[in-house]
C-alpha cells in the first residue's frame, strides 16, 4: 500500500463516524449567546460569529455615531477659542514665577515671556461667543457646537497624551475609545469594520497605531484604517488577475471544503470562519465602495474642497460622512500638523499653524453642513480637539529666543468642541484664568470626556467592562470619573 | 475563540472563584478553604475588606487581618466559635442596615455560604495560601478505570478527569493529525511529505519517539518556542514611541534561539536574562541574555523627561519578571496593595528597587551597550577582554583616588568672576566657607562658560585641578534626579599678575566613577562628550584632571578655567554643571603615579585591550549593568503609584507572602529566588504556558494570572505532577517536558468532535478529545513559505524585511523605511520580520500577533474577515502560492492528480475524491478567467494552480493544527 492508499484507508474509518453529524450549520452562534448570558449580564451579549453585529446599551443613546477630528499635535486654544484680553495686554512680559514653580515643560527653559494671541478675535453668532479670525466657516457652526474651556491632562508630551486621550491610560496596551464602543454596542453595518480610521497630514499620530489599536479587548475591536494610497483598507483588493468573479468561486471553493471540514471535526471555529469568509468577500465591495469619493457630486466636492487622489483632511472628511451614513460606529480622524512650537516655518503660529486654519476650516465646516443637511448631525457625535493645549508663554527652546513664534506643550488648560450627537447647542463649558493658564472652573480630564461620550451613546462608562488582569477593565480606568451633564443636551 | 475565553474569563473574575463545576450542597466532610471559603470572600468582601481598602481595619486577604479584631475591636472570626464571630452576626443579620454586605454594595451570602463560613469556623478557621502560593506537591496517581489508555502518568490524571464526568477520551488521532500536530507544536512547521511518508511507513515500536527526537533536535525548534518567548520579552527592533527609530537587539533574539535549541535548563535561562550581568565571571551571552529587560521602550520623543521614561521601564521590568515568571498581576500593586492577593504597596516598591539601579535611562544611544560579535569565538575572545578592561580600568581608578580622597590632597580655589554665553546668570558665594559656583535663570543649549579664580598661593607646584559638581539641591536630587551635565571641553590657563596667559595642559581626566559610560578623557577633545553625568544626576560628582607637568605658580596668578558643554537632551535641555566647587592640589604623589611604569603600562594596556576589542566588531546593544554600589539609586515609595510623588524609602526585597529570609537580597538574588526550586511559582507558570501552547488552552486558563483573581486550574493535581517533574526528573529541561507531553496519550487524540463532547464539554476543558487550535501569526505564513518551496532555513543576524504593502510605514520625524528584502532572505521565517512596534508586519498583526511595547503573556486568537483578506489577497501570500503552484505543476499525472498531492502537502492527508472535484472546477474555472490580456501573470496553467493554491491556504484545515 503506498502512502495515500494508506492514508485514504485510514480516513475511511472516520468517515464511517459521520453520522452524529448534519449539514446544517446554523444554531451555533445562538449556543454561544446562551452561554455568554449565563456568564454575566453586564458583558455585552456577543456573537462569535458576528462580533460587530449591534448590541443593546445600557439606556437610550442620544447618538449613533461618532466622529473624532483629532488634530495631532495640539492646535493653539489661545488663537482660535479661548479668548484672552489680558494675555495681549501682557504681551511680552515674563512669566510670574508662580505659573513656573513645579511645572514640567517639554521646551520652556528657565523664565520664558507672555504672548498674546497672534490673531484677532470677534464675537460671532446669537450667543455671541467669541472666536478668532482664523476659522471664517467654521464661525458659522458657533452657536450649533458646544465647547469645553477647561480640558485638562496629564501628559505633556504628545505620545502619551495621545495615549491617555484615546485609551484613557498614558501607557500603552489600553483598548481605544472606538474600540471600547465597538466592544460595547457592536456597529450597524456588518459589511464594513465597526472601527474605521482615516490620517491625513503624512504621518500617523505620534503615539502610532496604538491610539486606535484594541489593547486587552479582542483584536477584532481594533480600528481599521483606510488608506489614500494602494488598497482603501489593507488586502481589500483582489490581487491582478483575480476579478470579483472568479473570488467569489474561490471562496465558494473553500466554503464546501470547510464544511467537510465540520462536518468531520464539528468544531465551532469552522464555521465562524466560513461566515468570516463571506464577510470579507462583501467587504471587498462594501468596503470599496464607501471609500469611493467619485461617487459624491461636484457640489459636495466643491464644499468640501477635496483634492481626489491625495491624502487630505477634506477627503478624510468626506469620508467619514459616508462612513457614518453606512452605519459605522465609529470614525477616528487624526490630522497631523499641529505641533506649533515655532521651531521652523512649519511649526510656526504665524506661518504653518495659519495654512493648516485654512485647510481644517472648510472640511470641518463642510462635514457639519453635510451631516445636518442629510438629517445625520442628530445622532452623530462630532468630537474635534487636540491632545494638550499650548502654553500662554512663548516658547524659548534651548533658552533662546527663536525666529518664529511658537507656544509649548500644555497640559493644564485646553479647548475642544462637540457638535450633533445629543450635545447642548452654542454651549461654553468652563472658564480659564485671564491668560488661560489654568482652569477656575472645574477641570475636564479626558476620563471624564469618555464618560460624556459614553453616556451620549447609551453606555454606562461604570458597566463597560472587559476583565482583564485580574481586573474589570474599563475605559475611563479605576479613578473618580463624572458625566459632564451640563453639556448634554 | 476569543468569545470562548471571554466567557470564561468572565464567569471566574466576575463571579468570583466559584469553584467550576457548579455549588454543591454543604457536606459533613472538613471544609476547603481554598476551594470554598476564599471565593465566598473574594466574591462578597474584599471589595472593602480585601487590598485596596481595608474598611474598619479587616481585611479577608490578610490572614492576621482576618483573624484579628479590627476597628471595632471585636473578632471577626472566633476559631471554632462561630456564635462568637462577628463575621457571622453581620452576614447573617436580617436587619438589612446591619447586614454584610449592604445592600448597596451587593446581594446578601445564601443560606449555603453562611452554612459554610460557620462549618469552616467550627472546624479552627484554617486559613490556607492561596493554591499557587504553596510549593507544588508531588501528588499521587489517581485511580483510573482505564488504565490501559495512559501512555504517559501525566494520562492518568487527564483521564481520571474524563472518567469523573462521564466522558471517555477519543480514539487515538490519525498519523498523520498527529504528526502535523506535533510539527507545529514542536517546531511551528508541518512535516515535509517525506517526514511524513517515514512516519506512516516505521512500524517500528519507538515511531512516534523517533519524530520527536528529530523535531526537538532541529534547528527549527529553537525559532518556534523564540517566536513565543519574544511576546513574553517584548522584543521589537525598534524602540518604541513617537519616532520608533529601529534599534539592534537581534543579537538577544539569537541568544534565545541557541538557549532554546541547547536546551538550557529553564532555571539558567531565568538567572541569565534577569540577571547574568551580576554572575561571578559573566561571559558577554550572560550580559547578551539581559537585554531581556532592556527590550523595554525607549522615548525619543522631543521634550520627554528622560527619568519618568527610565521610571516607566523600571516599573514594567518589574511587572514583565512578575508576568514572564510567576504569573501574578504584581502591576496592581503600583497604586496599592494588590486587591485580592497579599502583596502589599510597598513590596511592589522594594521589588521594583532590584531593576532601579542599572545605569540605562532612556537615552537616545541606549547606553549602556556592548558590542557583540557575531561569532561564538569571538564572543568568547571579547567576554576575555572585557574581563581584563573592567580589571585594568577598576586598577588605574583605584591608583588615582587613593590619592585623590586623601584627606590634606586639596586646597579649595577662591573664585572671583564668572560668565557664561547665553543668558544664564553666575552666582558666586560662599558656602561652608568655600567658594562655590551656582547658574540660575534660563540657561542657554551649548553653554559655555569662563570662570575666574582669585590669585592663588605661589608656594604651591600645581599638579591637578578637581571639580566637584553638585545638583542644585542635593537631598532632593536623591529623590527627583536633576538634570545632568558633560564637560565636553575643558581649558585651564594660568593669568600671571601682569595678565600674560599660559595654557595648563591636562594629561588625564578621571571621575569619581571607575567605570564611566562616557570617557573622562573626552573633556580634552573637541569632541561633545567627556566627564559627566548623562541624562540625570542623583549626587554630587567629582573629576580629577591631572596636569601634564607640575605647575609653577609666579606671585599673583590667577587661574581661569574655560568649560564647554555641547550635551543637549532630545529636548533640547542644556546639560550644564548647574553648582560646583573647585580645587587644586599640589601632592606630590601625583607626580609620582603619573610617571609610574606601572601606570603607564597599564594605560597603554587599556588603549591596546579598547583597540582590540574594537576591531572585534558587532552591533552594539543595550544590556543591564549596575551602577555602583556607592551611587546606587534609592527607591521610594509612590503614593498612589505616581513616579513624581515619592513617599518614603524602601530597599530591594521580596514580598512577605513568599517567606524568603535573605537579608538586602541583590537583583542576581533574585532572580536565583525566581529559579529555585522553592519558589511555588516557576515551574507551574512554564508548564502552564508551554501546556497552553500545546493545546490551545492553559490548565490555567489565565496563563497571565495565577493568583486569586486568576482562574483556578481545570486539573490542580496535573499541574502540579508536570511541574514537580519539570524541576526533579526533567531538570527544568523543556525538551524533556515537551518530549513527555506530546507523546501522551492525551495529546495523541483525535480532535473530532462529538456532539456529547459538545454539549458537556464545549471548550474540552476535560481533555476527552486532542487540540485543534489556529495556527499562530508565524506558523501561518512559514507554512505558507515551505509549501511555496522557498523557504530559507539561514538562522540569526539582523532582522528581515518581506514584501508589505505601501506606505506601511508613516512614522513621524522618521526617514526610515521599509526596503523589501531580496530572495532568499525574504523567505526566511516569520521569526526574523522586522519587527517596528508602530507598525508592526500587517500580516501577522491580523492573526493577532502583538505589537509587542508591553509583554504579553497570551495572544487571544481571533477568527475575523480581515484575517481572511491577508491570506486571500496579501501579494506576499500570492507570491507564495505562486511557487506553491509550479510546485504542483512539476508533479507528473492529471490536474486531479497534481492538486491532489498539493493538498496532500497541505493537510498531511489526500483529499476525498469531492475535495479534488471541487479544487478542479476551481481550476478549470480559472483557465477560463485567464486574463490573457496581462503580460505579468503566469501562463494559464500556472495560474490556474495559482488560484487553486490560493484557495488551499485559506482552507479552515491548512489554516488549523
Amino acid at each position: 500500500m503506498n502512502l495515500w492508499e494508506s492514508l485514504a484507508a485510514r480516513r475511511l474509518e472516520y468517515r464511517t463516524r459521520r453520522h452524529f453529524l448534519h449539514e446544517s450549520l446554523t444554531g451555533l452562534g445562538g449556543f454561544w449567546l446562551v452561554q455568554q448570558a449565563a456568564a454575566n449580564s453586564e458583558l455585552p451579549a456577543i456573537d462569535p460569529a458576528r462580533p460587530t453585529a449591534p448590541r443593546r446599551s445600557h439606556f437610550a443613546p442620544k447618538a449613533k455615531n461618532v466622529i473624532y477630528l483629532h488634530m495631532a499635535g495640539s492646535p493653539s486654544q489661545l488663537e482660535l477659542f479661548d479668548y484672552k484680553p489680558e494675555l495681549n495686554r501682557l504681551d511680552g512680559q515674563d512669566c510670574p514665577q508662580e505659573f513656573l514653580e513645579g511645572k514640567r515643560f517639554a521646551f520652556i527653559r528657565g523664565v520664558p515671556q507672555l504672548m498674546g494671541s497672534l490673531f484677532p478675535f470677534h464675537q460671532t453668532g446669537q450667543a455671541g461667543n467669541w472666536i478668532s479670525d482664523r476659522l471664517p466657516r467654521f464661525e458659522k457652526w458657533m452657536d450649533e457646537a458646544c465647547f469645553i474651556h477647561t480640558m485638562q491632562t496629564d501628559q505633556f508630551n504628545h505620545g502619551p497624551a495621545q495615549l491617555l486621550l484615546h485609551t484613557g491610560n498614558q501607557n500603552l496596551g489600553y483598548g481605544s475609545m472606538g474600540s471600547w464602543v465597538t466592544y460595547g454596542l457592536g456597529s450597524e453595518n456588518q459589511d464594513l469594520p465597526g472601527f474605521m480610521v482615516l490620517v491625513s497630514g503624512g504621518h500617523t499620530p505620534d503615539a502610532g497605531k496604538s491610539v486606535w489599536g484594541s489593547g486587552f479587548l479582542p483584536s477584532v475591536y481594533q480600528g481599521v484604517q483606510c488608506r489614500s494610497e494602494g488598497d482603501p483598507v489593507l488586502f481589500l483588493s483582489n490581487p491582478a488577475g483575480i476579478d470579483r468573479q472568479l473570488r467569489r468561486e474561490i471562496i465558494s471553493a473553500i466554503a464546501r471544503i470547510d464544511q467537510q471540514t465540520y462536518a468531520e471535526f464539528g468544531d465551532p471555529e469552522t464555521v465562524t470562519r466560513i461566515a468570516q469568509y463571506e464577510l470579507a468577500f462583501r467587504m471587498q465591495v462594501s468596503a470599496s465602495d464607501v471609500l469611493d469619493l467619485s461617487q459624491e457630486t461636484a457640489a459636495t466636492h466643491a464644499l468640501y474642497g477635496t483634492e481626489p487622489g491625495k491624502e487630505s483632511l477634506a477627503n478624510n472628511c468626506l469620508l467619514a460622512r459616508r462612513l457614518v451614513e453606512r452605519g459605522v460606529r465609529f470614525v477616528q480622524l487624526f490630522d497631523w500638523g499641529w505641533d506649533s512650537h515655532g521651531a521652523g516655518e512649519n511649526e510656526a503660529l504665524n506661518r504653518g499653524f495659519k495654512q493648516k486654519c485654512e485647510q481644517m476650516d472648510r472640511p470641518v465646516s463642510a462635514l457639519l453642513t453635510d451631516l445636518s443637511q442629510r438629517g445625520l448631525l442628530a445622532e452623530t457625535l462630532v468630537v474635534w480637539g487636540g491632545e494638550f493645549g499650548r502654553t500662554p508663554m512663548r516658547e524659548n527652546r534651548g533658552g533662546n529666543v527663536m525666529t518664529f513664534k511658537g507656544r509649548d506643550h500644555h497640559p493644564s488648560a485646553f479647548t475642544i468642541w462637540l457638535a450633533g450627537g445629543g450635545v447642548r447647542p452654542g454651549f461654553h463649558y468652563g472658564q480659564t484664568d485671564p491668560i488661560g493658564y489654568s482652569p477656575i472652573t472645574q477641570p475636564v480630564h479626558p476620563r471624564d470626556l469618555h464618560a460624556t461620550i459614553l453616556k451620549l451613546l447609551g453606555l454606562d462608562a461604570k458597566k463597560l467592562i472587559y476583565p482583564s488582569q485580574g481586573l474589570n477593565q474599563k475605559l475611563v480606568g479605576v479613578k473618580e470619573y463624572r458625566v459632564v451633564e451640563e453639556i448634554l443636551g | 475563540m476569543i468569545f470562548r475565553t471571554l466567557i470564561s474569563v468572565t464567569v471566574l473574575s466576575c463571579v468570583g472563584l466559584v469553584d467550576c463545576w457548579g455549588e454543591e450542597p454543604v457536606v459533613a466532610e472538613p471544609v476547603s478553604f481554598n476551594a470554598q471559603i476564599r471565593p465566598i470572600f473574594t466574591k462578597h468582601c474584599v471589595a472593602c475588606h480585601g487590598g485596596v481598602k481595608q474598611a474598619s481595619g479587616l481585611s479577608f486577604i490578610y490572614r492576621d487581618k482576618a483573624l484579628g479584631n479590627g476597628d471595632s475591636g471585636a473578632p471577626a472570626i472566633v476559631p471554632g466559635k462561630p456564635e462568637q464571630s462577628y463575621l457571622i452576626e453581620r452576614v447573617s443579620s436580617t436587619d438589612e442596615s446591619d447586614r454584610m454586605p449592604p445592600a448597596e454594595h451587593g446581594p446578601a451570602l445564601s443560606a449555603r455560604e453562611i452554612g459554610l463560613l460557620r462549618k469552616w469556623i467550627e472546624q479552627g478557621a484554617h486559613w490556607e495560601l492561596h493554591w499557587s502560593f504553596a510549593p507544588p506537591k508531588q501528588p499521587a496517581l489517581p485511580p483510573v478505570q482505564e488504565s490501559r489508555w495512559c501512555r504517559d502518568e501525566l494520562d492518568h490524571f487527564v483521564l481520571a478527569k474524563i472518567e469523573s464526568v462521564g466522558l471517555s477520551p477519543a480514539e487515538e488521532a490519525t498519523r498523520a493529525q498527529w504528526l502535523r500536530r506535533v510539527s507545529f507544536g514542536l517546531t511551528g512547521l508541518p512535516p515535509t511529505p517525506d517526514e511524513l511518508q517515514a512516519f506512516l511507513t516505521d512500524s517500528s515500536a519507538p515511531a512516534f519517539e523517533k519524530v520527536v527526537d528529530r523535531l526537538l533536535a532541529s534547528p527549527r525548534f529553537g525559532e518556534r518556542w523564540a517566536s513565543l518567548w519574544l511576546d513574553l520579552a517584548r522584543y521589537a527592533d525598534t524602540k518604541g514611541f513617537e519616532r520608533d527609530p529601529g534599534r539592534d537587539v537581534w543579537p538577544y533574539r539569537d541568544w534565545l534561539i541557541r538557549a532554546l535549541n541547547a536546551d538550557m535548563p529553564y532555571d539558567q535561562f531565568t538567572i541569565r536574562q534577569l540577571a547574568g550581568d551580576l554572575l561571578p565571571d559573566a561571559s558577554l551571552d550572560d550580559r547578551l541574555a539581559t537585554t531581556f529587560h532592556r527590550n523595554t521602550q525607549t522615548n525619543t520623543e522631543g521634550g520627554t523627561d528622560d527619568e519618568e521614561f527610565r521610571t516607566v521601564a523600571v516599573l514594567d521590568r518589574a511587572n514583565t519578571t512578575w508576568q514572564v515568571w510567576q504569573g501574578i498581576t504584581f502591576g496592581c500593586t503600583q497604586c496599592h496593595s494588590h486587591p485580592y492577593d497579599p502583596i502589599e504597596h510597598e513590596e511592589y516598591y522594594q521589588f521594583v528597587a532590584f531593576f532601579n539601579n542599572t545605569r540605562d535611562c532612556d537615552v537616545d544611544e541606549e547606553y549602556p551597550v556592548v558590542a557583540v560579535p557575531k561569532l561564538a569565538a569571538d564572543r568568547e575572545r571579547a567576554t576575555r577582554l572585557d574581563r581584563e578592561l573592567h580589571q585594568v580600568e577598576s586598577q588605574v581608578h583605584e591608583g588615582v583616588m587613593k590619592i585623590a580622597t586623601q584627606g590634606d590632597t586639596w586646597q579649595p580655589l577662591a573664585l572671583a568672576s564668572a560668565q557664561s554665553t547665553g543668558s544664564a546668570e553666575m552666582r558666586i558665594e560662599s558656602v561652608e566657607g568655600h567658594s562655590e559656583l551656582a547658574v540660575e535663570g534660563t540657561i542657554s543649549v551649548h553653554s559655555k562658560y569662563t570662570i575666574e579664580t582669585l590669585p592663588i598661593d605661589s608656594k604651591l607646584r600645581v599638579q591637578a585641578l578637581r571639580i566637584d559638581a553638585l545638583p542644585t539641591d542635593e537631598a532632593d536630587a536623591m529623590k527627583n534626579s536633576e538634570l545632568g551635565f558633560v564637560v565636553s571641553r575643558i581649558k585651564v590657563f594660568l593669568v600671571a599678575a601682569d595678565g600674560k596667559e599660559s595654557e595648563l595642559l591636562i594629561r588625564e581626566v578621571y571621575s569619581d566613577e571607575s567605570h564611566p559610560i562616557l570617557n573622562p578623557d573626552d573633556s580634552l577633545d573637541d569632541n561633545p562628550d567627556g566627564w559627566g553625568e548623562y541624562p540625570k544626576v542623583y549626587g554630587s560628582h567629582l573629576a580629577v584632571f591631572l596636569f601634564d607637568e607640575a605647575v609653577e605658580v609666579p606671585a599673583g596668578s590667577r587661574l581661569r578655567l574655560e568649560i564647554k558643554q555641547d550635551r543637549v537632551t532630545v529636548g533640547d535641555h542644556p546639560l550644564v554643571i548647574q553648582r560646583a566647587r573647585f580645587s587644586i592640589s599640589a601632592a606630590p604623589a601625583w607626580r609620582t603615579l603619573l610617571d609610574s611604569e606601572a601606570h603607564l603600562a597599564a594605560r597603554q594596556e587599556l588603549k591596546d585591550l579598547r583597540e582590540e576589542r574594537k576591531k572585534l566588531g558587532g552591533p552594539l546593544i543595550p544590556v543591564m549593568v549596575e551602577r555602583p554600589t556607592e551611587s546606587r539609586r534609592r527607591q521610594f515609595v509612590f503614593t498612589r503609584g505616581n513616579w513624581r510623588d515619592k513617599d518614603y524609602e524602601v530597599s530591594p526585597g521580596i514580598p512577605q507572602l513568599f517567606g524568603v529570609q535573605t537579608k538586602a537580597p541583590t537583583r542576581l538574588e533574585m532572580a536565583q529566588w525566581i529559579a529555585a526550586r522553592e519558589n511555588p511559582l516557576t515551574a507551574r507558570v512554564q508548564v502552564n504556558r508551554i501546556w497552553e501552547q500545546l493545546f490551545g488552552r492553559g490548565i490555567v486558563e489565565t496563563v497571565e494570572d495565577l493568583g486569586t483573581s486568576g482562574t483556578l486550574p481545570s486539573h490542580p493535581e496535573l499541574l502540579d505532577f508536570l511541574s514537580v517533574r519539570f524541576m526533579d526528573e526533567q531538570q527544568w529541561s523543556l525538551k524533556q517536558l515537551l518530549r513527555s507531553i506530546v507523546l501522551s496519550a492525551t495529546f495523541r487524540q483525535s480532535s473530532q468532535t462529538t456532539p456529547e463532547h459538545l454539549a458537556k464539554d464545549p471548550q474540552n476543558r476535560f481533555l476527552a478529545r486532542g487540540p485543534r487550535q489556529r495556527l499562530r501569526a508565524e506558523m501561518i505564513r512559514d507554512q505558507a513559505l515551505v509549501l511555496s518551496g522557498n523557504l530559507s532555513d539561514k538562522m540569526y543576524g539582523p532582522p528581515v524585511k518581506p514584501p508589505q504593502p505601501e506606505g506601511i510605514w508613516r512614522s513621524v520625524y522618521s526617514g526610515e523605511g521599509w526596503e523589501t528584502s531580496s530572495a532568499p532572505e525574504r523567505y526566511r521565517r516569520a521569526v526574523y520580520i522586522y519587527w517596528k512596534r508602530t507598525s508592526p508586519y500587517p500580516s501577522l498583526m491580523a492573526f493577532d500577533a502583538t505589537s509587542r511595547e508591553v509583554c504579553t503573556a497570551r495572544r487571544i486568537a481571533t477568527n475575523t474577515p480581515l484575517q481572511a483578506l491577508v491570506t486571500l489577497n496579501d501579494l506576499a501570500f500570492l507570491e507564495l502560492a505562486k511557487g506553491y503552484a509550479a510546485r504542483m505543476a512539476r508533479l507528473e499525472g492529471t490536474t486531479a492528480q497534481k492538486i491532489a498531492t498539493g493538498y496532500c502537502w497541505a493537510t498531511g492527508h489526500p483529499p476525498r475524491e469531492e475535495i479534488v472535484d471541487r479544487l478542479v472546477k476551481l481550476h478549470d474555472t480559472a483557465i477560463k478567467n485567464h486574463p490573457t490580456t496581462r503580460d505579468a501573470l503566469p501562463e494559464e496553467e500556472h495560474f490556474a494552480l495559482t488560484i487553486v493554491a490560493n484557495a488551499l491556504f485559506n482552507l479552515d484545515e491548512v489554516l488549523t493544527q
